[in-house]
């Protein structure tokens, strides 16, 4: 398991993860009643609150992504991002026990949920849970002191 | 290097307020807390299409997301048919539009439609490509249309609705029951 503290590993892992998190924010920006009507298929959260979730998370995302782009507070960000990952892949999973065939709103309109998606976003939970533990100092924006 | 907790929740709160600000700016922006969708509701009884005008009953059901409420009641415009929202149907009265030739739209997904559908309806699937404009062009828009999905509990039908009300359908109407009332009924079917 060497190879997981290697440092051009831990590079392409966190640009691969950054870039996915700042597509499917932005993704979701150019679109948000898009994706409040995609939060809302999940039948999870109350109708008053999905507004406030499909503004807010994107961003998180997205800020997230970009700080992790450029290597700044990686193990946080990645910790962030492990965080949304988990939730999204709970989300899919009770949808997918309920039955439900439903948009993922992943990235926008398209994909549905299923267990390619779960399989998609297992791996990136290993990815950002690789990169919390060991972070990645390799290529990165950092304060002269 | 530990993970810091704190920096955690700066970064959270900083994309929180960038998400709230850019949204107040944004002229596409959502408001903060979202009504429910309520859809006008069609009583089974009426039958004097096309001058549809629900009768008030007190009745609603609240689906999960979706509110249904009937105490709402259409105004009149100077054309009677024209909706000012997709209105909500239930079995009998979408086995009327049917015997009178109108559109049926089956927005579930293609292989839902092949395995068996409304005789003669169209397939838009709503969460399939959004290339279906050739054939939304086949369809006139002051043409009523019925879109369907699955069930009671299916809301692609509601969604398929707004959305076709959006684009400049003004007859609308959305079939609630779907694809299982009308096999429990054995109205014509095709594969």
């Amino acid at each position: 398991m060497k190879f997981l503290s290697n440092k051009y590993f831990l590079f392409i892992l966190r640009i691969v993860i950054a870039y996915i998190f700042i597509y499917a924010g932005a993704e979701k920006i150019a679109n948000p009643d898009n994706f409040a009507l995609s939060i809302s298929n999940y039948r999870l959260l109350p109708t008053a609150s999905l507004n406030f979730f499909a503004i807010i998370i994107p961003w998180i995302e997205i800020v997230s992504g970009l700080l992790l782009l450029f290597g700044i507070l990686t193990k946080e960000n990645s910790a962030i991002i492990l965080f949304l990952l988990m939730i999204f892949t709970i989300a899919i999973i009770i949808s997918l026990f309920r039955g439900l065939s439903i948009d993922c709103g992943c990235f926008g309109k398209g994909t549905q949920i299923g267990l390619f998606k779960l399989g998609e976003n297992l791996l990136m939970i290993i990815g950002s849970f690789v990169l919390t533990i060991f972070g990645s100092d390799y290529f990165v924006l950092r304060n002269k002191d | 290097m530990k993970i810091s907790i704190s920096k955690i929740f700066v970064i959270i709160v900083v994309s929180v307020l960038i998400g709230l600000v850019y949204n107040d700016f944004n002229p596409d922006g959502l408001k903060l807390v979202r009504e429910e969708r309520v859809l006008n509701w069609a009583n089974d009884s009426l039958s004097s299409f096309p001058n549809i005008k629900p009768p008030v009953s007190d009745s609603s059901i609240t689906l999960n997301t979706f509110k249904v409420d009937s105490s709402k009641t259409e105004t009149k415009k100077d054309d009677a048919s024209l909706l000012e929202k997709p209105i909500a149907i239930k079995i009998d009265f979408a086995y009327k539009l049917y015997k009178q030739g109108i559109k049926f739209i089956d927005a579930r997904p293609v292989e839902e439609f092949a395995e068996g559908h409304i005789k003669g309806a169209i397939n838009i699937p709503f969460y399939g490509s959004e290339n279906y404009e050739n054939v939304l062009s086949k369809i006139s828009k002051d043409q009523i249309v019925v879109t369907y999905c699955s069930g009671e509990d299916c809301e692609l039908s509601i969604l398929l609705g707004d959305e076709l009300f959006n684009k400049g359908y003004r007859k609308v109407y959305v079939f609630f029951g779907g694809w299982n009332d009308w096999l429990l009924k054995g109205y014509p079917t095709s594969k």
